[in-house]
């Protein structure tokens, strides 16, 4: 007599209470080599701040048993698959599968023309599942640490003007670099405490930094030297914000691996925690 | 008596240390998630704190910087446990005032050598 092989099943997201999706999330990662758990209170704000509609994310079952979560952001005609995992013991079922492709089927549904996801480097199943949907890989993207420590580097003399939340969320709309879902203008306006400077040196060249300023911790830099010597203007920008924030430990998440001001965030003392590959499905 | 602290959100590692310290001379200490092990650093003041390095609330580089913000913890001997490929942990453990690190997943039958190594030069 054989055993019947049971079937993964889906189900929307709203039909489980958030503290199962914080757990489910939790367990299908436990064994990754950067776990990123979260409690209750961090997967809310995680929902609210990049978009993430749960009625269009998605629940693994196979029997009775959760086994797996997806998530979808949603923002104009694009779409972010987030958090998604299976529980170790309940992998190779299929589950991830399909729950990628009622994801997408999700996002196509929503009127999404691209689909945007990030896989940490070296986690090569869900890499070749991602190919075998159909996403390329558009960049590397680091995310970056930074300890306390005193800025000692010698800087050229600046003035400083420092800039409230609505200074700094109007000069996002001219940002030049391309962010990640993580850093776009509407994650950065939804997580708030955003603060920002602006630099002039002697020479008149100038730029602008915008950051989010947590009790230990500041988050999500945004370097942005406007004229002059762009790599002179960015070294005084973190000199200015390091100075002031002494105490604090940095995040950077989703730093493109080619940004031109890599080398001064690492003369600063920033540090590649791990990397994430970047990778685009095309709906149109 | 040596009191170890571990703040470890994963269960089975958590039942793996302790299962591993209950043969030697320890009071062992455990916290799920960074801010109550904060709080058994700051009432128990244990002579090792064993610290995953990622938790659900703070991150373990978080906890490292609240622990050296605070006079009567900076003191206080640390080592990461992770899984981060060990160049990683080697840099940011050193990075964030960590004595050192411990490669998850734990290996039981060197486990205990490998955290009396950092009592001991914790004492010299």
């Amino acid at each position: 007599m054989t055993a019947k092989k049971r079937s993964v099943e889906l189900f929307p997201a709203t039909a489980f209470p958030i503290e199962t999706l914080t757990e489910t999330y939790n367990r299908a990662r436990i064994d990754y080599i950067v776990p990123m758990p979260m409690n209750v209170a961090r997967m809310r704000a995680y929902i609210h701040n990049y978009d993430v509609e749960l009625e269009s994310s998605v629940i693994a079952t196979l029997g009775r048993e959760i086994v797996g979560l997806g998530m979808l952001g949603v923002r104009d005609q694009r779409a972010w698959i987030t958090r998604l995992g299976v529980a170790p013991n309940k992998r190779r079922n299929n589950a991830g599968q399909g729950m990628m492709e009622y994801l997408i089927q999700q996002a196509k549904e929503r009127g999404a023309q691209q689909v945007t996801l990030e896989v940490i480097k070296d986690n090569w199943p869900a890499f070749y599942l991602f190919k075998k949907l159909g996403f390329h890989v558009t960049r590397e993207l680091l995310v970056l640490r930074r300890p306390p420590i005193k800025a000692q580097l010698k800087r050229k003399p600046y003035t400083l003007t420092f800039l409230d939340a609505a200074t700094v969320s109007a000069l996002l709309e001219g940002r030049q670099s391309q962010p990640s879902w993580l850093d776009e203008l509407p994650s950065l306006r939804k997580a708030g405490n955003l603060e920002g400077l602006k630099i002039r040196l002697v020479d008149g060249s100038y730029g602008w930094v915008a950051y989010q300023h947590a009790l230990y911790q500041l988050a999500r830099i945004v370097l942005q030297p406007e004229t002059g010597d762009k790599m002179t203007v960015a070294h005084a920008l973190l000199h200015a914000l390091h100075t002031r924030h002494l105490l604090h430990d940095t995040k950077l998440e989703n730093l493109p691996a080619v940004d031109p001001y890599r080398k001064v965030f690492e003369e600063f003392g920033y540090l590649v925690s791990f990397t994430r590959i970047e990778m685009h499905l095309d709906l149109s | 008596m040596t009191k170890i602290l571990l703040i470890e959100d994963n269960p089975y590692d958590a039942r793996l240390v302790k299962q591993i310290l209950k043969h030697h001379d320890c009071q062992f200490l455990h916290a799920q998630d960074a801010t109550s092990g904060l709080e058994l650093a700051v009432e128990h003041r244990p002579d090792l704190i064993l610290l995953d390095m990622g938790l659900p609330d703070l991150d373990g580089q978080t906890v490292m910087t609240l622990l050296q913000r605070r006079t009567e913890l900076k003191a206080m001997p640390v080592v990461a446990v992770t899984a981060w490929p060990p160049d990683t942990a080697r840099e940011m453990a050193k990075a964030y005032g960590c004595a050192g690190y411990i490669s998850k997943p734990i290996k039981a039958r060197q486990f205990y050598a490998q955290i009396t190594a950092y009592l001991a030069s914790d004492s010299e």
